[in-house]
């Protein structure tokens, strides 16, 4: 029966899921749980969050998410709406924890030690590449490409400047290109490798 | 590589979700908080239903509803008779109760708003 149950989940789109969560079915949210928690977990690991506090905050994000679930028409995805949820309430527990503010005094130079002498290197993927941003440039690039905010809403959420987040964007994706440029004649999809 | 084209490509990069190991287990984790919340949320809602009743119900008994009832019956008998003008009185027995005639107007408030409620819920249900 729970086998039958979770397939005929399984068949629904994330809208439908969301609008029978949104009736308070806690196993349709569960599916949307199952399909969109890595994608969770690793966006708030790129943002620069420990494993740990990633998933407590993922955990958390999902379950502000059931709890607006109704907020969600399907006008986006599903998971960038999470993401999105998920992103602000990290930000949250860094500036309860006074974290944020070191991310706010960084300035653009502290980073320009790390190197980008990866591009020659073989088969490199995001994650290793996002290692040699700053902190404040990895949190910039991640909220923007990878939450899907544009770059006032991240200079809202990270109540910075918007140029000083312009600014950490373009330094970390010149540092991102020149870490995943793709050597002559070959693109960065055959280069990824570890998807 | 052109600036749109790299992120673009960078977009795609952040879209593909990594794998976890324990994907499940993060899932089941979360499926077993909503449980728990929920029920918790049963418990309260339960609860607060419960001492609502009571306070309710013992409000009932000590206003003497059903003496007053009848004096309001046979008050109201003679007030259709005389007319509109000797409704007055009739308000007056609220005040007289032990309970206090806020006490009615208020659970009478309290009524008018769960009806409310009930009705906003049903509309969104159906």
């Amino acid at each position: 029966m729970a086998g039958a149950d979770r397939q005929r989940l399984a068949s629904l789109h994330d809208v439908e899921l969301a609008a029978v969560a949104a009736t308070g079915d806690r196993a349709s949210f569960g599916e949307l749980a199952r399909r969109h928690g890595s994608a969770v977990r690793g966006l708030l690991r790129r943002m620069g969050a420990a494993p740990a506090e990633a998933d407590d905050v993922a955990q958390d994000a999902f379950l502000a998410a059931f709890e607006r679930i109704a907020e969600f028409r399907g006008e986006g995805t599903f998971q960038g709406w999470v993401k999105r949820i998920a992103a602000r309430q990290l930000l949250r527990r860094m500036q309860r924890e006074r974290r944020l503010q070191a991310l706010a005094e960084e300035s653009p130079e502290e980073a320009a030690g790390a190197s980008s002498e990866g591009a020659a290197a073989g088969r490199i993927d995001l994650d290793e590449a996002l290692k040699v941003l700053s902190a404040a440039e990895r949190m910039c690039v991640t909220m923007c490409y990878g939450a899907g905010l544009s770059h006032a809403e991240a200079a809202e959420a990270l109540n910075l400047p918007l140029g000083t987040v312009k600014s950490h964007v373009k330094r970390g994706l010149d540092r991102l290109r020149a870490r995943l440029a793709p050597p002559e004649g070959v693109g960065p999809e055959e280069r990824r490798g570890n998807g | 590589m052109a600036e749109v084209d790299f992120e673009r490509a960078l977009e795609r990069m952040f879209a593909e979700a990594p794998a976890f190991p324990d994907a499940e287990a993060f899932a089941v984790r979360l499926e077993q908080r909503l449980d728990r919340g929920w029920a918790l949320r049963r418990v309260l809602i339960g609860g607060a239903g419960l001492v609502g009743g009571v306070i309710g119900a013992s409000q009932f008994i000590m206003s003497r509803f059903v003496d007053r009832l009848e004096t309001a019956s046979e008050g109201s008998a003679k007030i259709l008779s005389n007319g509109w003008s000797h409704l007055a009185p009739n308000v007056d027995i609220l005040a007289a109760m032990p309970a206090g005639s806020e006490t009615v107007w208020m659970a009478i408030a309290l009524a008018v708003a769960a009806m409310g409620f009930l009705v906003t819920r049903l509309i969104d249900e159906f």
